[in-house]
């Protein structure tokens, strides 16, 4: 008996005995396979050429189709057959060497299972092969991204041939895992709420395959179908073991940050990080890399107790600099932060996003300095000696008395032309006899270290100076470096504009009144006279219910709208697509704290 | 009796390959340090073998453990370091220039 015959009379007995796990374990595909693979190989170049029937015949006949099966018992059926003969072929035309070649045979291969895979009654027996051959075919695909020249030269081939529509090899093999993940999740074998039979045992885990190896290739945004699938008709999450739901929440988490929806990827990773055990270090660790910055997004900064945990080692010199820059409102300190570390936040994603949306809680700070060392009135916090009558602070609020609670604006842009200058590379020095000799022939790295040293010296008491860069020239700004817009000068309008957007933003409460120049701080009663806690409430709480407020209203707007049954809402949360237990009511963070509770199956 | 002989040859060699496989899987140079690894749990499929609720903060005292992990206020009121004392001298110039 040839070894292909030998190969198909096991595989037939593993079919009758539904052993899905036997299945996997000979229907091996990558090259670090035992030696009689590659006999087999070479039997069936020798035996089976192209073009010739005689494998399908020899499939038909090892494994035929039973008529009569008993319960518990199982059978070839043709998807199957046709599937056993793609993976003869497979090994017969295997060549390792060649990768394009091996791209093109292994991803029609896990087709063909896929397709025997969907067959209601036998389909589920091959669950166990399907994930096996998915992870080779996203091994692959995850090495061939890294090597451009033989994915353009695949690309070319396969994406090509769409007619117009060119797919990467990421895609087209997400599209042929997600396929296995469509067959698991439309089982019927089980509802959505009940524990998981049948294929359904297995969506997390494509999903999870999936997520992995968009994530790899940077095509996170190709997995909005998959989430949508899964809001729509996905089973609860609770009712899958915890390393799936970790993993799951890991990427959703990241898929929340991505898109911008910081809340909700705050949730899912707290979520991955509770239930990930400590002793999983790395994976911990993974999860806070994206855990810590969508917590500063929404204005929490990690603690020492966090950053002093064994998988936050490191990340204190990363995030703790950001954090004091964005406590101070000092944009020369938040750019340097980001700057310090700009490879390590770049290749993940963060260097822009933290860099724009940090802006605001920096700007708030800032304001809030402002109207700390400026303001006269009863309740001020500030520690300064000179926070009395003598203060600087400006015409308006002087002219006020000392209660209103108003900032005055042209205070913030006289601050904000400050700031501008220190950007464009003027540096502050105290210099207590500068009439002596002339500040811009000084060697700035002098004067740094004098301005360094200040407060030890008699120099201590003098004024600051402005010292311009070297040749008088200020630096060059990219747009984002400004405080505005690159090099131009902060005026009234912008900063108009920049606290009006903090109002709107909830990250200050009070309104701009134009004509006054102002902005006035409301709600100090309620605060007990604390101008400045009313004014600059905390910012998570602000953050955190204007994502709130914005959810209420696009789930109201939806109710209201009739004609729309069943439609998602529309705005803000509402482009989270993927979130099975996160419904249509606000009561989702309900859920999802429910889930702490029921999720966590303890094994038998 | 030969297909006897034979048939025993692929099950014996395979079986212990394929958890050899398996463990090449994961520290496979494919994958980056970046990358959140499978899990290295067993019984990929039976859904009830992988950790207890005990061994997560979410089930140890749910939630106190991860409750100090985050810090809400963290306003600074200090308006005497450098900055804000640049700040303040800055606000006084600009305003004894407009007084002139």
């Amino acid at each position: 008996m040839s070894l292909v015959a030998q190969f198909l009379t096991s595989i037939r007995g593993f079919v009758l005995e539904q052993n899905g796990e036997e299945l996997r374990n000979w229907l091996l595909v990558e090259n670090d396979v035992a030696n009689i693979y590659f006999d087999m190989a070479s039997e069936l170049k020798a035996s089976f050429p192209e073009n010739s029937q005689a494998l399908e015949k020899l499939v038909e006949k090892c494994l035929p189709e039973e008529d009569d099966v008993p319960e518990g018992k199982g059978s070839p059926w043709p998807g199957f057959n046709s599937f056993v003969k793609d993976y003869l072929e497979y090994w017969r035309d295997v060549d390792f060497e060649d990768l394009v070649r091996l791209h093109a045979r292994l991803s029609s291969l896990v087709l063909s299972c896929a397709n025997a895979l969907a067959n209601p009654t036998y389909g589920v027996m091959l669950l166990p092969t399907s994930m096996s051959l998915s992870e080779s075919l996203s091994k692959l695909v995850m090495g061939l991204n890294r090597q451009p020249q033989l994915l353009a030269e695949i690309e070319g081939d396969v994406a090509g041939d769409e007619g117009g529509e060119r797919k990467s090899i990421v895609e087209l093999a997400a599209d042929i895992i997600q396929k296995i993940f469509t067959s698991c999740l439309t089982d019927r074998s089980s509802t959505r709420w009940s524990p998981p039979k049948g294929k359904k045992v297995a969506v997390y885990l494509f999903a999870n395959l999936t997520l992995k190896l968009l994530f790899a290739c940077d095509k996170s945004r190709l997995a909005v179908q998959m989430f949508t699938n899964l809001s729509t008709s996905g089973p609860a999450l609770s009712l899958y073991p915890a390393s799936q739901r970790v993993t799951f929440l890991y990427y959703l988490g990241r898929f929340n940050f991505d898109t911008g929806h910081y809340p909700r990827a705050e949730m899912c990773l707290a979520e991955a990080y509770r239930q990930c055990p400590p002793a999983f270090q790395k994976h911990r660790r993974q999860i806070l890399t994206y855990w810590i910055p969508a917590n500063l997004l929404l204005g929490r900064f990690p603690s020492w107790t966090l950053l002093q945990r064994p998988e936050a080692a490191g990340f204190a010199d990363i995030f703790l600099p950001i954090c004091a820059a964005v406590r101070s409102g000092n944009f020369v300190a938040f750019h340097q932060a980001l700057n310090q570390n700009r490879d390590w936040l770049w290749d993940r994603g963060f260097y822009l996003t933290l860099l724009y949306r940090l802006k605001p809680l920096v700007w708030r700070s800032f304001t809030r300095k402002i109207f700390l060392i400026t303001w006269q009135g009863s309740a001020s916090t500030g520690s300064e000696s000179s926070g009395s009558k003598t203060n600087p602070s400006s015409s308006a609020a002087a002219a006020e008395g000392t209660k209103a609670a108003v900032l005055s604006l042209e205070d913030v842009v006289t601050c904000a032309e400050y700031v501008q200058k220190l950007l464009e590379g003027y540096m502050p020095t105290k210099s207590p006899s500068n009439h002596h000799h002339n500040p811009h022939k000084a060697n700035p790295l002098l004067l740094r270290a004098i301005a360094n040293n200040a407060t030890h010296s008699p120099a201590a008491h003098a004024p600051w100076q402005l010292i311009p860069p070297p040749g008088r020239q200020p630096k060059r700004l990219m747009p984002s470096e400004g405080l505005i817009f690159g090099n131009r000068r902060p005026d009234l309008e912008n900063i108009e504009v920049v606290v009006a957007g903090l109002v709107y933003q909830g990250l200050l409460n009070g309104f701009v009144a134009r004509q006054q120049k102002r902005f006035a701080v409301e709600g100090a009663k309620r605060k007990g006279g604390n101008a400045v806690a009313a004014g600059w409430p905390p910012p998570y709480e602000a953050l955190t219910e204007r994502f709130r407020e914005a959810w209420q209203e696009a789930v109201e707007a939806c109710d209201e709208g009739g004609g729309y049954e069943g439609a998602e809402p529309p705005g803000e949360m509402d482009e989270v697509p993927g979130s099975p237990w996160i419904w249509r009511s606000p009561g989702w963070a309900v859920f999802l704290s429910s889930l702490d509770r029921t999720a966590v199956m303890a094994g038998p | 009796m030969a297909s006897q002989k034979k048939d025993d040859k692929p099950t014996a060699e395979s079986k212990p390959e394929a958890p050899a496989t398996e463990q090449q899987r994961k520290p496979a140079s494919l994958e980056e340090d970046d990358e959140f690894e499978d899990f290295p749990v067993e019984g990929l499929f039976s859904p009830f073998r992988h950790w207890d609720q005990e061994e997560t903060e979410a089930g140890a005292g749910a939630g106190d453990a991860t409750q100090h992990l985050w810090e809400e206020s963290w306003d600074d009121d200090d308006t005497s370091d450098d900055f804000s004392t640049q700040l303040k001298e800055e606000l006084k110039k600009v305003e004894a220039a407009r007084k002139r």
